[in-house]
């Protein structure tokens, strides 16, 4: 008898009798049991990594509507969430009390992204519009700039590294290049043919990634916006979200077949496949929790937070709490903690972390 | 910059002009050492400081003491101070992060160029090279000079006995042109006989002495980017390259062996010197307009020293000639109709930023061919036309069934998301920490007729610590970083 997986909390320690014998399991179709058979398949594999533990801290309610999107800071003191409801909030991730609410936009907020100095906060929204807000010192936050110039949902927003520009992408099929300073839009790019759902800049600022429901990852060269390379599967399954690995040398893409790949993308081949959670519906963002272990963290619309192997693929926890589709993740860059924020049903940003202290 | 999979176009050329910076009447550049920053000088005595990547302006410096046009403008190692050189015989000490003036220092003639000592990331001393008198070396703190010897029997802040002085007894009338090599501890002056001498930046001493074919008055002197190459630009037109055989460490400690071991007998001390030179510099090649005998102007080497741009002098010319390091004719890159008065070679990049007396500054760069095989993978770009030829069992209806799937992927195999390799073109640089690469980017606030404030405002944002009264810029000048809070404790978990 096999279990199904989404009764269970921790990685499964036992393996089952029976069943086929499939080498490429996790390969071209993934199926709720197939990460089952890729136990069997090695009888000799390592032993399933331990669950990393996390367990949750906080529950931050507050939004009136779903939210979409939570981040930390890079300097991991702030955590924002966007929500449906018009609405960024901004937390101190010490203590987690509401340090500033941010209103402006004019419709629902999708995405944010924090600058890399910490003080900036960039945020993309139905109205179509980029919004940038000054967190300034000691609450006083306030809209600094607001960007127009996309003709459809602003859906992602992605600062670069160096702080200079920010990149955004659309339902208006483009991904936009902005400078800070001045607000103008750099540079158009013709990225895809359908809408943009996730831009990414590297760590050295250099390349851009963005994701479309057209079944492609591009990558970009951030100063010229040239496209350098296109990363495209047999089967084109939408492209949910993609971003960059920290080392800026893969791109991890989820897809809305329930998938996430992990791309060498100079090579234009995938590495690795996670499966097991659910996404065909919703654009939820991965993240990379690098501080204690390798993982990969994703929501997923089963109302859990799954957390993978980085290198085994196996799934080694999945986080309950939330009642609806936790459709954002997000990993602080020194802690382990996670924090991950649900739709409608839920409206709340729930705080995790490692139950054994940190490293 | 450090793309993985695209062609590095290092050790390639410019082009074509791409866009044009316009902000006030700008004088002289100058890029940073990562070339992420273009520092300008202008007419009304400001210096801005363009973000190259965005070119947009990023700051404006500006003093109400300093209203003299600005001649030269030079960044110190990392990026922190910036030196500018103004028509009223002052230099100006800027700090790039906050926008304040350290220093103003008076000199008793106008400097032509000015150069911060490139070894320190906060330098004291800078070598100012006067219109028509030998180059000195001033501290930056005490305002006190040191002026550099001009020919071998001179020791420096000694004026030649027969030579033509000023009433006022200023140095005598010798056009000279200098440069710090790449760490700072030799200075290579070119003088007014055609001559290169090797003075030592601590003891100010002629060291060593190579003469120039020619024997015609050195108009530039400079080092290119890694102080492997030396060009000169004399009198006679013609613009030669030194290849420089002292190690760019230790340059000084090594000229020292060489002087000792060159003890031997010579006739004077001139032929020991040139046999000391001759150990340090050895002439690679050299390159000049054949048939309009062209005098050059702001001749500099790119940024990999691979080729050497130099910009003709000629009236109301903005032409740029561009050689190889054999001193082969690659290319001519005509401008718009305005005289060129200044010249940069970006770092890494095949990118020239060239100054016009209009006071716009030109960038020029490669022209770029749309790769269509990077939108679609499988989609091969043909030179021409080629004869397709169809494989045997193109159109048999089971080929399609019988494809063979794409190789098994090694989903176990170990992959590393975390370190990332050091950049192979930074590879001679030391890295500081410190160094400013990029300048916070301060959003100027939109018209008012955006969305009302939400919060307060913060009272000591964009304090405007440069402005004279002139007309607002649409920059402010850089604001004292706002001082976030301390980091919290970090949180317990229990």
């Amino acid at each position: 008898a096999v279990v199904p997986p989404t009764q269970q909390t921790t990685a499964p320690q036992r393996r089952q009798r029976g069943g086929t014998l499939d080498p490429f399991p996790n390969y071209k179709t993934p199926n709720p049991f197939s990460f089952w058979f890729a136990a069997m398949a090695a009888p000799d594999a390592d032993e399933t990594p331990a669950s990393p533990g996390y367990a949750l801290r906080a529950t931050l309610a507050g939004h009136r509507r779903a939210v979409s999107a939570v981040k930390f800071s890079p300097d991991g003191r702030l955590l924002a969430s966007a929500s449906a409801d018009k609405l960024l909030r901004v937390w101190s991730s010490a203590d987690l009390s509401l340090v500033a609410e941010l209103e402006g936009h004019e419709e629902g907020v999708s995405d944010l992204s924090f600058s890399p100095d910490g003080r900036l906060l960039a945020s993309a929204s139905d109205d179509r519009t980029v919004r940038i807000w000054d967190l300034g010192a000691g609450g006083g936050a306030r809209l600094v700039k607001t960007l127009a110039g996309h003709t459809n949902y602003a859906f992602c927003v992605a600062f670069s590294p160096h702080g200079n520009v920010l990149a955004s992408g659309s339902f208006d099929e483009t991904v936009r290049v902005w400078e800070v300073r001045s607000g103008r839009s750099l540079r158009v790019l013709p990225a895809h043919s359908e809408p943009v759902t996730a831009v990414d800049f590297d760590r050295d600022g250099a390349m851009i990634v963005s994701g479309s429901y057209d079944g492609l990852c591009r990558i970009w060269d951030a100063a010229t916006g040239h496209c350098v390379k296109t990363l495209i599967d047999d089967e084109s399954p939408p492209v949910s979200y993609s971003k960059f690995s920290p080392n800026g040398k893969f791109v991890l893409a989820s897809t809305l077949d329930s998938t996430l790949r992990l791309w060498n993308f100079s090579a234009g081949k995938f590495l690795k496949t996670y499966t097991g959670h659910v996404n065909t519906k919703y654009c939820i963002p991965a993240a990379f929790s690098i501080t204690n272990g390798k993982y990969i963290v994703s929501g997923s619309e089963d109302k859990c937070v799954y957390m993978w192997d980085l290198q085994s693929r196996k799934i080694v926890q999945k986080l309950e709490g939330h009642s609806d589709t936790v459709i954002a993740v997000s990993c602080h860059p020194k802690e382990n903690m996670i924090a991950s924020g649900a739709l409608d049903n839920d409206k709340t940003v729930k705080v995790w972390v490692q139950k054994d202290g940190d490293q | 910059m450090f793309c993985v999979c695209v062609d590095p176009l290092q050790g390639d050329f410019p082009e074509t002009i791409e866009e044009f910076l316009q902000h006030g009447n700008m004088k002289c550049i100058a890029f940073n050492r990562r070339g992420t920053l273009l520092a300008a000088g202008c007419a009304n005595g400001s210096c801005v400081i363009w973000d190259f990547e965005t070119r947009g302006l990023a700051r404006e410096f500006r003093d109400k003491d300093c209203t003299a046009p600005i001649t030269s403008v030079s960044w110190s190692k990392y990026g922190h101070r910036l030196l500018a050189s103004a028509t009223d015989k002052s230099l100006t000490l800027w700090n790039v992060v906050t926008g304040e003036k350290i220093a103003r220092i008076t000199l008793q003639q106008t400097p032509l160029h000015a150069r911060l000592h490139p070894g320190s990331s906060i330098p004291s001393v800078c070598l100012a090279c006067p219109l028509s008198s030998a180059p000195i070396l001033v501290d930056l703190n005490t305002g006190s000079t040191i002026v550099l010897p001009v020919s071998a029997s001179d020791s420096g802040n000694v004026p030649l006995p027969n030579s033509r002085k000023f009433s006022d007894g200023s140095p005598p009338f010798t056009p000279t042109a200098a440069t710090f090599d790449k760490n700072g501890e030799l200075i290579y002056v070119g003088n007014s006989k055609g001559e290169i001498l090797i003075v030592d930046s601590k003891g100010i001493q002629v060291l060593g002495l190579i003469p120039i074919p020619g024997g015609t008055v050195v108009k530039d002197i400079v080092f290119s980017r890694d102080g492997q190459y030396l060009l000169t630009n004399s009198n006679d037109r013609v613009i030669r390259v030194y290849e420089n055989i002292l190690p760019i460490n230790g340059s000084g400690k090594e000229i020292e062996k060489i002087i000792t071991s060159n003890n031997n007998d010579y006739e004077s001390k001139y032929e020991k010197l040139k046999a000391n030179g001759a150990r340090c510099l050895v002439l690679s090649c050299e390159v000049s307009d054949a048939i309009a005998k062209v005098q050059w102007k702001a001749p500099c080497f790119s940024g990999d020293a691979e080729w050497i741009v130099g910009a003709s002098a000629s009236k109301g010319e903005h032409r740029l000639h561009i050689w190889d390091r054999a001193g082969r004719l690659i290319k001519i890159l005509e401008g718009p109709k305005e005289a060129l008065i200044d010249l940069a070679w970006h770092p890494f990049d095949p990118t020239i930023a060239s100054v016009s007396v209009a006071g716009l500054t030109y960038i020029w760069a490669k022209e770029h061919v749309e790769n269509w095989s990077a939108f679609a993978p499988d989609f091969i770009e043909l030179e021409e036309n080629e004869e397709y030829v169809e494989r045997e069992d193109e159109f048999d209806i089971n080929a399609y069934a019988e494809r063979v799937e794409e190789l098994m992927i090694d989903q176990d195999a170990e992959i590393d998301v975390e370190t990332c390799e050091k950049n192979s073109s930074f590879s001679d640089f030391e890295d500081s920490a410190d160094e400013i690469i990029y300048l916070p980017a301060i959003p100027s606030p939109d018209a008012p007729d955006e969305q009302p404030d939400k919060c307060l405002v913060s009272s000591s944002k964009l304090e405007d610590s440069n402005h004279s009264g002139s007309p607002p810029s649409s920059m402010d000048a850089v604001q004292n970083g706002l001082a976030i809070p301390p980091a919290s404790s970090p949180l317990e978990v229990d």
